[in-house]
């Protein structure tokens, strides 16, 4: 398969009043065409900023990033418009994302509008054809966003993001802010879209249980720096660095006759403003030493088994 | 559970709340009956407007007055009808007796006075404790929750999110109440933090021997924390029992999509089977069964009449015809 989105040591720094928030700090990944990259990671780990990035939402401070084998590390005017149309982004909460003063119809058709391929009557018809795509029923177009559900609202955001056709769509935690029952058509929406179209995804959540569902290759986040990144399977089944551990273990499952056992992390994340090189976890981890001061890599413990822990082997007997 | 017994510590019978919006009349709960024991924990999970978070504010009585149109039913807190009392003589209970947990600790929480003195505030006013006597308990509690008592003197927007909800979790359990009724308390927070509080909020309970209603959408918080459950769906409950009973012989349909729509981190499924199609307006509810819109077994019979609770096995009921 062939890759279609690469990021090579792309950081993002915010300044603050306080110091350089170091966002994105050196993050490599790829994604494969029509494949689903899940990343993963608390609030405050950087995790949606690498996913404004990556679509140019944000303007990256540092590092490259690739589309379908082109630099699109800086995009000015027509190349900007081009590469937007082939990358979309799905935003967290549809209560906040859809303008309220436009309908249905408004929102599905902005991004038609602006393409400029379309006359008016073509229009009616790709936004029906839209609407129908993710399942809002005709009869909403003209519906105001007060006026539908926090699912269709979503399917709103879906579609729009659908509109131009793209390849690569970020789904930044796109079902964290729905019910239960209404979060699992979304995704199995989402899914069948990628089956039909070959959709590339990166699938932003902190929610394990909707990446496991839904990826084929899973990156761990912490503080803006990746820690753990494998195939979905390899990471469910040998989680090596000690955070994934602590996150998958906190994870709380519906069978009631074996609860996992809770490896309790201490404290909270902490701040990302000036952090002091070595492994940023080592605050929380029970298995910190002098050693974790160092800084360190990523570095492929296992083959396509990417960790970053100076004590991986050893902790984990490899 | 729904027989007209009623048990020692709380028993709710044939609660009704309606609200009104826009000349609409909202039936947000619907006939709901369940009891709690002593020290034992009971789950009240549904979905976003399935009337639970008005289930728990009847029971304090703080549902907002402009709205509420009638509240019906009895709630019985050791014997005493609650609802029954003149709010004079029930305001002693809010607080030091039954307690809550709001949802968000962001907006339960006052911006404008320090973290001590939102925690001392119900230790004057219920167990008529002075100033200094409330801020040493308000440390101790702070200290309890984990978090260092230097801190007593910050306000709530110095805190993170995780830590907020244990000066909420704090001032809930500060009176040592006999009934908490927590609605959410770990929603708004990140994984790792939610297993810190679980863990926390266990271990008090143990300690302190407090009943609780958890609220939740949450099944695996369920699975964590409680010992027998209820399934809410529009303002009614459809099925209950015992965790064991809910967890290994789920039989209301909708209690069956509900498991269904959750991703299990235990098992590879490749697809979804979710409840299709939506909760229903809650100023309209459909005849019969209100969920035999969206269900999959639903015959004609299940848009008729009242829909008997059935007793499937001791303690376990579900309100459904088709089983």
């Amino acid at each position: 398969m062939a890759t279609l989105i690469e990021a090579k040591n792309l950081k993002k720094y915010f300044p603050s009043p306080r110091g350089t928030v170091h966002a994105v700090d050196d993050v490599s990944f790829t994604i494969d065409e029509g494949t689903t990259m899940g990343l993963v990671g608390e609030s405050g780990c950087g995790k949606s900023t690498l996913g404004r990035c990556l679509v140019h939402l944000h303007e990256s401070t540092d590092g490259q990033m690739f589309f379908d084998g082109k630099d699109a590390t800086h995009l000015e005017k027509e190349a900007l418009k081009e590469f937007r149309a082939n990358n979309q982004f799905i935003f967290q909460d549809p209560y906040s994302s859809l303008n309220p003063r436009r309908t249905v119809k408004d929102t599905v058709m902005e991004p038609l509008q602006l393409s400029g391929k379309y006359n008016r009557r073509q229009l009616e018809i790709e936004c029906i054809r839209l609407m129908d795509l993710v399942g809002i029923e005709k009869r909403l177009r003209l519906s105001y966003p007060h006026e539908l559900d926090g699912g269709r609202r979503q399917r709103v955001g879906i579609a729009r993001a659908l509109a131009l056709n793209p390849r690569f769509i970020v789904c930044d935690e796109p079902v964290s802010a729905l019910d239960v029952s209404i979060q699992a058509q979304v995704l199995n929406l989402l899914m069948d879209l990628q089956d039909e179209y070959g959709l590339t995804y990166m699938f932003v959540t902190h929610d394990l249980s909707v990446v496991r569902h839904i990826s084929d290759t899973i990156c761990v986040m912490y503080l803006g720096q990746m820690v753990e990144k494998t195939t979905s399977k390899e990471l469910f089944a040998n989680q090596l660095h000690p955070y994934t551990k602590a996150l998958l273990s906190a994870i709380l499952s519906t069978d009631i006759h074996h609860p996992t056992k809770r490896i309790l992390l201490k404290g909270e994340i902490t701040s990302p403003i000036n952090p002091p090189p070595g492994c940023r976890f080592a605050a929380r981890c029970n298995y910190a030493t002098e050693q974790c001061k160092q800084p360190l890599t990523l570095e492929e413990v296992k083959p396509g088994h990417f960790v970053s822990c100076c004590r991986v082997r050893e902790i984990n007997n490899l | 559970m729904a027989d007209n017994k009623i048990c020692d510590f709380l028993s709710v019978r044939d609660l009704e709340v309606e609200y009104s919006s826009g000349g609409e009349v909202i039936h947000a709960v619907n006939g709901v009956s369940f009891d709690v024991e002593s020290g034992k924990t009971l789950g009240l999970v549904g979905e976003t407007g399935a009337g639970k978070t008005t289930i728990a504010k009847s029971i304090l009585r703080i549902l907002p007055d402009h709205a509420t149109k009638a509240v019906r039913g009895q709630i019985f807190y050791k014997g005493q009808d609650l609802l029954a009392m003149p709010l004079d003589e029930m305001r002693p209970f809010r607080g030091s007796q039954i307690s809550m947990i709001f949802q968000d600790p962001m907006t339960a929480l006052n911006p404008t006075k320090v973290v001590a003195d939102q925690i001392s505030e119900g230790l004057v006013l219920h167990q008529g404790l002075d100033k200094a006597a409330a801020r040493v308990e308000a440390n101790k509690m702070l200290e309890m929750v984990g978090i260092s008592s230097d801190r007593a003197d910050e306000y709530p927007h110095q805190f993170s999110g995780g830590m907020k909800q244990r000066v909420v979790i704090a001032i809930a359990l500060a009176c040592n109440p006999l009934l908490l009724i927590a609605d959410e308390p770990t929603t708004a927070l990140d994984v790792t933090i939610q297993a810190q509080v679980l863990d926390l909020i266990a271990d008090l309970k143990a300690k302190l021997n407090t009943a609780m209603i958890l609220i939740t959408h949450d099944l695996g918080v369920v699975a964590d924390q409680c010992d027998s459950v209820a399934i809410v769906y529009a303002g009614q409950i459809v099925e209950s029992g015992s965790k064991e009973q809910i967890f290994d012989h789920p039989t209301h349909p909708y209690t069956i999509g509900l498991f269904g729509s959750l991703p299990d981190i235990s098992k590879d499924v490749d697809r979804l089977s979710p409840v299709e199609g939506l909760p229903p307006d809650p100023t309209n509810l459909p005849a019969g069964c209100k969920f035999h819109p969206r269900c999959p077994k639903a015959t004609e019979a299940c848009a008729q009449g009242e829909i008997p609770n059935k007793e499937l096995a001791p303690g376990h009921f579900c309100r459904c015809i088709n089983i």
